[in-house]
């Protein structure tokens, strides 16, 4: 499926770092990823993967090297770069205080997206909450934010989705419900997603990134990695077992 | 967000206002020689700074929780317009808090000898005065936002950075207070050096606010 959209290059990663004081949260990273792919990245805790996501989103700035996303660069084209851009995280980024409605609305504004009262319907009706869009978000499940914030990331229709372990904390219920929200949209979308889940993100996957320290340790197209080896070199590499 | 909560305006409204309380008490012994209006203006600026800092503590919850800081990093506007649109959130939630608390600092302090100058030098140096309170406030409170004991932080932080404005704002306050012979004169030199500081702070937190938030 994904191969018939590999045309372009989504992703454009050349010899990106990222210090905090003297650690290397991420160490001359390096990698291309086509358009139209599922791009899964592994690590253990404090491998990097959510400051690779932080600098690709252009909330944290690079400290060295570049990186490019639908052909525009993170720092110089940042604002134009967001346009392109969604992200779903395990935070909802959705404030509390306001409905559902009143959340995307405020969104829409943001993004300056035309018609956004039709568009935030529209949304709240394929992620089945427009039956509690007058709802405070803070009387929401788990699951139920988990799909306002995939309405709130495909608002302004971003053409790459970044999901920084979309599946931490949901139900097996909620899981499923997720899984088909990514399938309903899978064919529009580049997607990058962290994920702890070994078979979950190769089973999502075109492509898969192991980083450990701030380093890739393993990049390379689904077709060409065999699981159990995947596994193995996961857990030499960072020395955890698989969950 | 606020107007449904009133977190921050309740909790900044009663905070100044028992202040004056508080200040009346501490002064209520000071005999009759003592005029009040020789350090009202002190007092009242030393409220509207701690009052402040109550707010702009507050003032980045909503987008703290949920990770709501980074829905709004993630929109496609500059950096430094969040910038604007948080301080002139501040700016309004402080003046509305000071003209609360104007009237009953008058009745408390101003009641002995009467208010000298003219009118319209109370709001000008309030606004003024504000303007750098939450600009450089908005500033010090993204970066104290993500440390621990952020409440502190933009204390030792606020403090100091704003010990030139408090200068020229009690400066100009009293002269506005106690009025007579070149009262005016001294209100506009008080002026001056707020116009001052407010340009070159809301100039260096314009600057400074991609760098701060992207940290």
């Amino acid at each position: 499926m994904t191969e018939a959209l590999t045309t372009d290059v989504a992703l454009e990663v050349r010899d990106l770092s990222r210090t905090f004081g003297v650690r290397k949260a991420l160490n001359k990273v390096d990698f291309d990823l086509p358009d139209g792919a599922f791009l899964s990245v592994f690590g253990p805790n404090g491998a990097g993967k959510t400051t690779l996501i932080k600098v690709l989103t252009t909330v944290t700035a690079p400290s060295k090297g570049t990186a490019k996303v639908c052909g525009l660069d993170v720092v110089q084209d940042a604002v134009g770069l967001r346009e392109k851009i969604g992200l779903i995280s395990h935070n909802p980024l959705l404030y509390p205080d306001l409905s559902a409605e009143e959340n995307l609305q405020f969104f829409a504004e943001m993004y300056g997206i035309s018609e956004a009262q039709d568009r935030v319907r529209e949304l709240l009706v394929s992620v089945e909450l427009d039956h509690r869009r007058m709802d405070l978000v803070r009387t929401f499940s788990r699951g139920m934010l988990q799909r306002l914030s995939i309405a709130r990331a495909l608002l302004h229709r971003p053409e790459v989705l970044f999901l920084d372990e979309p599946y931490s904390g949901l139900d097996p219920h909620a899981m499923d419900i997720l899984d088909g929200l990514i399938a309903q949209i899978r064919s529009e979308h580049t997607f990058v997603m962290i994920s702890h889940d070994l078979d979950k993100g190769l089973e999502l996957c075109s492509h898969a990134l192991i980083l450990a320290k701030g380093k890739v340790v393993l990049f390379d197209a689904k077709e060409n990695i065999e699981a159990e080896e995947f596994k193995a070199t996961y857990r030499s590499t960072v020395g955890m077992g698989v969950a | 967000m606020e107007l449904r909560t009133k977190e921050m305006i309740t909790s900044m409204g009663l905070y100044s206002l028992l202040t004056m309380v508080v200040y009346q008490i501490a002064l209520s012994q000071s005999g009759s020689s003592f005029d009040p209006r020789q350090i009202a203006a002190g007092l009242l600026w030393l409220a509207f700074l701690f009052t402040s800092m109550l707010g702009l503590n507050r003032s980045l919850v909503h987008e703290q929780d949920q990770g709501c800081l980074e829905a709004l990093l993630l929109a496609p506007v500059d950096r430094p317009v969040i910038f604007f649109a948080k301080a002139i959130g501040n700016l309004v939630f402080l003046l509305i808090v000071e003209a609360l608390t104007i009237p009953v600092f008058a009745f408390l302090f101003l009641q002995g000898g009467g208010y000298g100058g003219s009118f319209w030098m109370i709001p000008l140096v309030l606004t003024a005065g504000s303007i750098g309170i939450a600009g450089v406030g908005t500033l010090l409170a993204t970066m104290s936002v993500n440390t621990k004991g952020k409440d502190f932080v933009l204390t030792v932080l606020m403090v100091p950075l704003m010990y030139p404005l408090l200068l020229a704002a009690v400066s100009a306050t009293t002269a506005a207070v106690l009025g007579g012979d070149g009262s005016v004169e001294q209100f506009w030199a008080g002026m001056g050096g707020i116009a001052g500081y407010d340009a070159i702070m809301l100039l260096a937190a314009y600057a400074l606010y991609e760098f701060v938030i992207g940290a």
